[in-house]
């Protein structure tokens, strides 16, 4: 099966020097990994990004999909591991997240905020975006398994420096997308 | 950090179980991820633990569904041998003592001033010490409940090292009299294993065995295995007993002989057996020839009441075939109770039975140890204040127990006293130090339920409350004593010394696995069988002098018997602080939420009593006060009150409902050591009225052919058809032409709007056939269906409204019973009929009610307006109304205070006020198992989708599938001769299909 989950292509070129500028220098392995990438990677994450103006609620951590999943490429399912098998796409545990982090972006205050919280024992309370209501039920996985990507509903999440709700995810919303592909329109597929 | 808290919001899922708030986003919604994931746990998916049911001392095989954490749903282990995957409703409704808000949330103790105080358990600990190191050995006690495993060796075990042997096992259906008629006849002192299957004829003498007795589910399945219609052959069954109770509702004959008489009847069948060697008599039963030969048919027909043809019949048909009597249960425990057992004993043995349908296992100390007797040597001992220390595990002898044994008074004499009890019962209420126990799906631990089948519990989530293991505590205290005590375990902690106990039993089985994979399989499997062959058992020498001259109990000269029978909802009232089980209505009264007495209706009249009048019922021991229930299958002689109610602590559910019938029961323990159930009493009319919280409309199906009946004799040729219901078939109007054509039309039509996109292929068209032959009207279904569906529990108020939520229910009918024509009771589960041409459907203004391409009558919540047409043009009123928000804590009708509501099932929508709901077929299921397929890429098989009132039923009534799959078996059903559709005259074309219930009459 083909996937087309994470479209964006990136390009790592300056923007890995600018972030160690920015935020410190990366751990040696961090550089090294970065190197290697270099070459094909074509997007940067901006390093100054104005928050003020930025769509979307502040988050109690200034996590950055630009990076994560723009620059760096990384693959959305690496932490929403879920999405493929259960309806549930998942939010990352802490500790996927100091898998990396254990090491990489040290003095940056945004990655300290979540090495405290997990040394402290503490989760992080995002702040949900996508919300459904609660009368219905939408299998992340069949999704995933019809060749959609995170992007169509989710929007353009690799240059999102915070993430915003893209798609009004209301019924009619839905519906286009269903007529458009002969998908059942069936009350009781979504509604139980 | 509180462990606990990650699990209480996990990510986006749980959705489903927020409130039905709209598509507003102006509410801000946390997402709080774990911090690290659990083992096994991927968020929306499931994850099963088998475990084992602790709610009776059945031992059923649970499997426990577990969403992010939380256990949502428990259903049957199939693996297990006891229950094959089903379960009753008391075990469903398991989930609701692991959450139930009235639990103890830390150890307590009592400060001066008699309130209860949360302490540290450090602290706790060091009390129990102290005041266990003050107290010399003998004045020790421990009660605990039934305990068949680890944990009762490690109870005596502990015990042993304080130098007590004060055991006392407080069980209040512990089937003394059942015990000892064994020892006394068999020289065995335990409980037999019954083969309800292999008999074609089952006698029971007052024995509920579809309901409390022994191993209820275990037996509901052999018996519809037997019983149930099949290929033209089923078994017969009768029941002797002053009252009808749910077990007797599935007789073909029900007898009530004079209370207490029933030994005379078996004696009296056993002679005539033995007279006409019908069947082959064991030759050591000739032993009994003089015991036998004084009980003539014509002298058990003087004072039983029954004809003595009646008895010479029984004795013919019980000797034909393969048969099975049973006796000893609860509701006929008169203090004659192990006479009665005895004779059947008797009468199993002479008929050639013991070793056939009744099978004693391999190894005798498998059985109910103590019984009543011990706790009534305890109280005597408090009184006489010989109890320094008295520890209380599993058990509230302070609610289960005659009133005038003064337990609760008696209590106040000893000098400490711990519970253990997860609730703040009657007896916890009166002690010193509360030390609140795991919930059993929060546990290690084993069980043997009976001989061969040792099951195992594991914990299958976090623990909800700061409460710790009792086995874990035990040797917390031994460690700390040292000596003499401490050095008996070597185990840190509970889980170790269960496993140590399983290794030892690893060396008993002679297995050669490593331990670790010995071990994760029993985990997985739920536990282990073993095989080996029945015990085979003779005829004690002292079995005929130890019936004697059997003396009947004849109730003292008051004009009515009381029956204290056990209720099969409450049981002894340990379900009473669980609100599905509340209510649950009674499958014989359908009365929620209360105590009732029954009487019967001509008895009733003659007094002047009406349904609903508070009756006073006095006995020697006490006196209680509750409504009048016209019940038509009673003797007239004879009133009856279930167990259960009346709880004055306990919890929010229980205290203060109903009257708790213990208090007319004598305190004195019978000749074999239980507390005696029947009562003489006289009642008194106190004026009072109150009407009863039931569900039940008429109890006459008035001519409509709602739960309909056919004889064998009619269906295997030998008599002509029933012709009850010609009459009804007449109301119905014929279908012009025409409207057959539109209907036709429609349905091809939905049938093209199928064939599109994720559903495409040969298109499903759901239903289900429910076999009414096997039925029994237990109720699992209803319960299992709460726990599902997420539906509110309403109160007795709003039950009296007729606003229960239950999308499923049993109806119960009665037939006959009057002018000297037998009565019959009639059950029919009644849920949404899912009809092909829905009444509701075309009356809804906004299409909320709709049918689907697939047959499934859908209700969308979020469309739905509330306007109750469809309610008003249903012809089996099975629409729901949300009257009130059930999901507002600030409302009175609230029906999930924390943690209650984390039991919900994350698939399906917490319905809001103003939306009318009903059964869905368990569409989330379907959904669920298409979806799955679809991944697989593979189509549906036959017997895929399981809702979960068929998942539950002890007796496999229930048959659910794709009526177009012309392999399923529900298509087969839906053909049967047998299958009818309620009120198919209005042309409302169900996708239920019900077989009629079949009575195997005597045949002429």
């Amino acid at each position: 099966m083909t996937k087309r989950v994470l479209l964006a292509a990136g390009v790592l070129g300056v923007g890995a020097a600018l972030v160690a500028l920015r935020y410190g220098a990366p751990s040696a392995g961090l550089r090294a990994q970065q190197d290697t990438t270099a070459a094909r990677s074509a997007y940067v994450a901006p390093v100054d990004v104005d928050t003020a103006r930025l769509p979307g609620p502040k988050q109690p951590v200034f996590y950055r999909h630009d990076i994560h999943a723009g620059q760096y490429e990384m693959d959305c399912r690496y932490c929403h591991f879920a999405a493929e098998v259960s309806r549930s796409p998942g939010m990352p545990t802490l500790s996927t997240c100091m898998g990396c982090h254990l090491v990489a972006g040290a003095g940056n205050p945004e990655v300290e905020k979540v090495r405290a919280a997990y040394n402290e024992g503490r989760p992080i309370e995002w702040i949900e975006i996508h919300r459904l209501p609660p009368f219905v039920q939408f299998p992340h996985n069949l999704h995933v398994a019809a060749d959609l990507t995170c992007q169509d509903c989710h929007g353009p999440i690799e240059r999102m420096p915070q993430v915003y709700q893209y798609a009004s995810l209301k019924m009619g919303w839905c519906l286009d997308c269903h007529h458009e592909e002969d998908v059942t329109t069936e009350c009781t597929v979504c509604h139980y | 950090m509180d462990r606990r808290r990650f699990l209480e919001v996990l990510g986006v899922t749980g959705g489903g179980t927020a409130a039905l708030a709209g598509c507003s986003t102006d509410q801000v919604e946390k997402l709080i991820p774990y911090l690290v994931p659990p083992e096994h746990q991927v968020p929306g998916v499931a994850t099963y633990y088998a475990t084992t049911c602790r709610e009776c001392p059945a031992g059923c095989g649970l499997h426990v569904r577990v969403r992010e954490g939380r256990a949502v749903k428990v259903e049957g282990n199939p693996e297990s041998p006891v229950n094959r995957g089903r379960l009753c409703a008391r075990g469903q409704a398991s989930l609701q003592g692991l959450y139930n808000p009235d639990r103890v949330r830390g150890p307590m103790a009592r400060t001066a001033d008699g309130r209860f105080e949360p302490i540290t358990w450090d602290e706790a600990i060091a009390r129990l010490a102290e005041r266990l190191a003050a107290a010399s050995g003998d004045q020790i006690w421990f009660v605990t409940g039934h305990e068949t495993g680890t944990f009762d060796r490690l109870v005596d075990e502990w015990l042993n090292g304080l130098r007590s042997n004060r055991r006392v096992v407080h069980e209040p259906f512990a089937y003394e009299a059942l015990r000892r008629a064994n020892r006394d006849v068999f020289n065995v002192s335990a409980l037999p294993t019954y083969d309800f299957a292999a008999a074609t004829y089952v006698l029971s003498f007052g024995t509920d065995f579809l309901e409390t007795w022994v191993s209820p589910v275990e037996h509901a399945r052999g018996f519809s295995a037997g019983h149930g219609f099949a290929e033209g052959r089923m078994g017969r069954y009768v029941h002797i007993e002053p009252r009808m109770s749910m077990t007797a509702m599935s007789a073909d004959e029900w007898i009530a002989p004079v209370p207490g008489s029933e030994a005379l009847l078996a004696l009296a069948l056993a002679h005539i057996i033995m007279r006409d060697r019908g069947a082959a008599v064991p030759p050591d039963a000739l032993r009994l020839r003089a015991l036998l030969a004084a009980h003539t048919p014509q002298g058990a027909a003087a004072r039983t009441g029954v004809a003595v043809e009646t008895i010479e019949r029984l004795a013919r048909e019980f000797a034909a075939g393969p048969s099975l009597a049973v006796a000893g249960g609860i509701g006929a425990q008169h203090p004659q109770a192990h006479v009665t057992a005895a004779a059947v004993n008797v009468l199993n043995y002479v008929a050639g039975n013991v070793g056939r349908t009744v099978r004693f296992g391999p190894e005798p100390t498998v059985a109910f140890g103590g019984g009543y007797g011990d706790l009534a040597d305890l109280t005597r001992a408090m009184r006489e204040g010989r109890v320094g220390v008295l520890l209380v595990h599993g058990a509230n002898p302070a609610y289960a127990s005659p009133a005038g044994l003064g337990f609760t008074d008696a209590m106040g004499r000893v000098g400490f006293t711990v519970s253990f009890a997860r609730f703040l019962d009657e007896t916890a209420m009166a002690a010193h130090l509360i030390l609140p126990d795991h919930d059993p799906l929060e546990q290690w631990n084993d069980a043997e339920p009976r001989a061969n089948v040792t099951a195992l519990q594991q914990p299958v989530m976090q623990p909800v409350f700061d409460t710790r293991q009792t086995g874990d505590i035990l040797l917390a205290m031994a460690r700390r004593m040292g000596g003499r005590v401490g050095a008996r375990f070597t185990a840190g902690s509970y889980k170790e010394y269960l496993q140590q106990s399983w290794q030892a039993l690893q060396r008993r089985l002679r297995n050669s696995q490593p331990f670790d994979v010995f071990w994760a399989e029993a985990l997985q499997r739920g536990g282990i069988v073993t095989e080996s062959p029945p015990r085979p058992v003779r005829l004690g020498i002292g079995a005929a002098g130890a019936i004697g001259e059997a003396t009947i109990w004849a109730a003292p000269d008051e004009p009515f018997t009381l029956i204290a029978y056990p209720s099969p909802v409450l049981h002894d009232g340990r379900g009473a602080n669980r609100p599905w089980l509340q209510e649950l209505p009674d499958p014989v009264t359908k009365v929620t939420w209360s105590t009732w007495v029954e009487i019967h209706p001509a008895t009733a009249r003659r007094l002047g009593i009406a349904e609903g009048d508070f009756v006073e019922v006095t006995s020697a021991a006490g006196t209680v006060t509750a409504p009048a229930y016209l019940y038509p299958g009673l003797r007239e002689d004879v009133v009856a009150m279930p167990t259960g109610q009346g709880h004055t602590a306990f919890g929010r559910y229980a205290q203060g409902r109903g009257a708790n019938v213990y208090h007319l029961l004598s305190a004195e323990p019978m000749a074999f050591g239980g507390v005696a159930h029947y009562a003489a009493v006289t009642i008194r009319n106190t004026g009072r009225h109150e009407r009863l919280a039931k569900t039940e409309g008429r109890n006459r199906q008035m001519g409509r052919g709602i739960a309909r009946a056919t004889t064998l004799g009619a269906l295997v040729g030998s008599e002509t058809p029933e012709a009850a219901h010609e009459e009804h078939a007449a109301h119905a109007a014929p279908v012009p032409e025409r409207i057959e054509h539109i209907l036709d039309e429609w349905q091809e039509a939905q049938y093209a709007e199928a064939r599109r996109g994720n559903y495409a292929g040969e298109h499903p068209r759901w239903a289900m056939a429910i076999d009414l032959s096997r039925c029994t009207g237990c109720s699992a279904c209803v319960t299992a269906c709460y726990a599902e569906n997420n539906i509110p529990t309403v109160g007795p108020a709003l039950v009296r409204h007729g606003r229960e939520m239950s999308w499923l229910r049993i109806e119960r009918y009665f037939e006959g019973g009057e002018h000297g024509e037998p009565l019959e009771t009639r059950v029919i589960p009644m849920l949404c009929q899912h009809c092909g041409n829905a009444p509701c459907e075309p009356v809804c203004p906004v299409f909320a009610a709709y049918h689907t391409p697939d047959g499934l009558n859908a209700q969308v919540y979020n469309r739905c307006v509330g306007t109750r047409y469809c309610s008003n043009n249903c012809p089996y009123k099975v629409r729901y109304f949300n009257w009130f928000d059930y999901q507002a804590p600030q409302d009175p009708t609230f029906a999930w205070p924390e943690p209650l509501h984390w039991l919900l099932n994350p698939d399906v929508t917490v319905r809001a006020k103003g939306v009318m709901e009903k059964c869905t077929f368990c569409v989330q299921r379907i959904r669920g198992v298409q979806h799955e397929a679809r991944l697989a890429d593979r189509p549906l098989r036959d017997g895929d989708v399981v809702t979960a009132c068929q998942q539950t039923c002890p007796s496999d009534a229930i048959v659910f599938g794709d009526l177009n799959d012309p392999t399923s078996r529900v298509h087969d059903l839906a053909a049967d001769r047998r299958g009818y559709r309620v009120l198919e005259e209005l042309n409302t074309r169900p996708a239920i299909t019900y077989l009629q219930k079949v009575r195997n009459t005597r045949e002429a």
